[in-house]
This record gives structure tokens, C-alpha cells and sequence, in this order.
């Protein structure tokens, strides 16, 4: 699959390195994190699994990347795409 | 349709983000250090608050460890000391001769003196001392102005 060449070009990782860049910048991790401590204090701070915190951000966190840093992260994988034979 | 194969990869990304995001929280959920962002945001808002002179000498083992150094006025110092946010002392302006409240002195030496384009010269003590003229060419005779 595309992923994995993805992932042996080593392409992955830079693309994972520059998207949590952008959503650092742009303070998304940081509305995330507000999100989890909320759940954390409602539920209980022993009774959070992983799943549970996952399940509680996705949403919000798909719907609320910025449509620049969207596009920038579009592009790159585009050109990466195009410019390797995984087209 | 390429653009679909486009955005998938870029949905996983974020997904491995968010992974990322709730892994770090549930850490920190698990161990509590929460708590410890928690104590910090209280210690803020209790030492701002007392700078705002709402909690005179509160006593608190987290705040009074937070500092009891320079700004923190109304909080006890390091002999158990409380001060009032405002010097209260009264000491004689060594410009005019008169008692002025230290807390207020800074604004009183800033009159007193001249503060530049509000306050006129006050006449001096000197051999032509009685006559001064402002900048209209009008002549006053021992009068001091003060604009504040």
C-alpha cells in the first residue's frame, strides 16, 4: 500500500514531525489537552483508559485542524506522491 | 481518484496525532500531574489576588513557598512581618518642607518639582528672585504656578 511506502521512505515520519508542528503552533494539542483534563476531572482521574480519551478527542480534533495547515499537509503528500512511482 | 488516496494518508497522520495527544493525557491523568498544573494555576490566582490587596498576609504553605520576595506586598516576610500594600510612614519632602505620606511620595515630588510641560517653576531663592516671565513675555512676581 501507499502507506507503507509511506512509511520505508522515511517520508512518514517527516510528514508526522510537520503536522505535529503545525498543530502545536496553532494550539490545537493545547485545546486537545483542555478537552482530556475536562473528561479526566468528570469521570475521574483513575477511571480514564486510553480508548475512552481517543474516543472523547477525534471528533473535535478532525473538525478543528486548521484548513491551512490541512492544506499544507495535502500538498506535501501529494508532491511526495507524484514525485516517487506510487502514483 | 487520487485525491481521495491523498487525504486518507493525511487522515492517518492525524489520527496518530490525536493518539499522540490522548496518550500524553492519560499519562498524565494516571499519575496526577494534573495536580500539579492545578497547584501552579492556584498559586497564581491566590499571589494575584493578594497583589490585588484582596487576601492581606494569607498564609499558605503553597504560596508563601511560591515567594515571599519583592512584589508580594501584604504577605508576611521572613521575620512574620505583615505591611500594609501602601507605606503609611510620613516623612517631610526635603523640596517643599512638608509632611507627605511615603506611599504618595513619588507623585508629590513629581508636582513639587515640576513635572515638565503641567507644572511650572516654582520661583527660586535666588538674587532675581521676584520676577519671572513665561513664555507669553508677561511678567508675575513671586507667584508659584502649579497645575496639577
Amino acid at each position: 500500500s501507499s502507506t507503507s511506502r509511506l512509511v520505508e521512505s522515511g517520508e512518514k515520519e517527516r510528514l508526522m514531525e510537520l503536522l505535529r508542528e503545525r498543530l502545536v503552533e496553532c494550539g490545537w494539542r493545547d485545546d486537545m489537552k483542555a478537552l482530556c483534563r475536562a473528561y479526566a476531572r468528570k469521570k475521574g482521574r483513575n477511571n480514564v483508559t486510553l480508548d475512552d480519551l481517543i474516543h472523547v478527542i477525534t471528533p473535535k480534533g478532525r473538525a478543528s485542524v486548521p484548513d491551512a495547515v490541512k492544506a499544507e499537509l495535502l500538498q506535501r503528500i501529494r508532491s511526495f506522491l507524484m514525485s516517487s512511482s506510487l502514483w | 481518484w487520487r485525491a481521495q488516496l491523498v487525504l486518507s494518508c493525511f487522515e492517518e497522520l492525524l489520527d496518530f496525532a490525536v493518539a499522540d495527544v490522548a496518550s500524553e493525557c492519560h499519562r498524565i491523568a494516571r499519575l496526577g500531574l494534573d495536580r500539579s498544573v492545578d497547584a501552579e494555576e492556584e498559586e497564581l490566582r491566590l499571589w494575584a489576588a493578594r497583589v490585588a490587596g484582596d487576601h492581606p498576609g494569607a498564609e499558605d504553605g503553597a504560596t508563601r513557598a511560591a515567594g515571599g520576595g519583592g512584589g508580594n506586598k501584604g504577605a508576611p516576610d521572613v521575620f512574620g512581618q505583615t505591611h500594609p500594600a501602601i507605606a503609611a510612614d510620613v516623612v517631610d519632602c526635603m523640596n517643599c518642607g512638608r509632611p507627605v505620606v511615603a506611599g504618595r511620595f513619588a507623585p508629590h515630588l513629581e508636582k513639587c518639582m515640576g513635572k515638565g510641560r503641567k507644572a511650572r517653576a516654582k520661583t527660586t531663592r535666588s538674587s532675581t528672585a521676584g520676577r519671572y516671565r513665561n513664555s507669553n513675555g508677561e511678567e508675575h512676581s513671586n507667584h508659584t504656578f502649579q497645575e496639577s
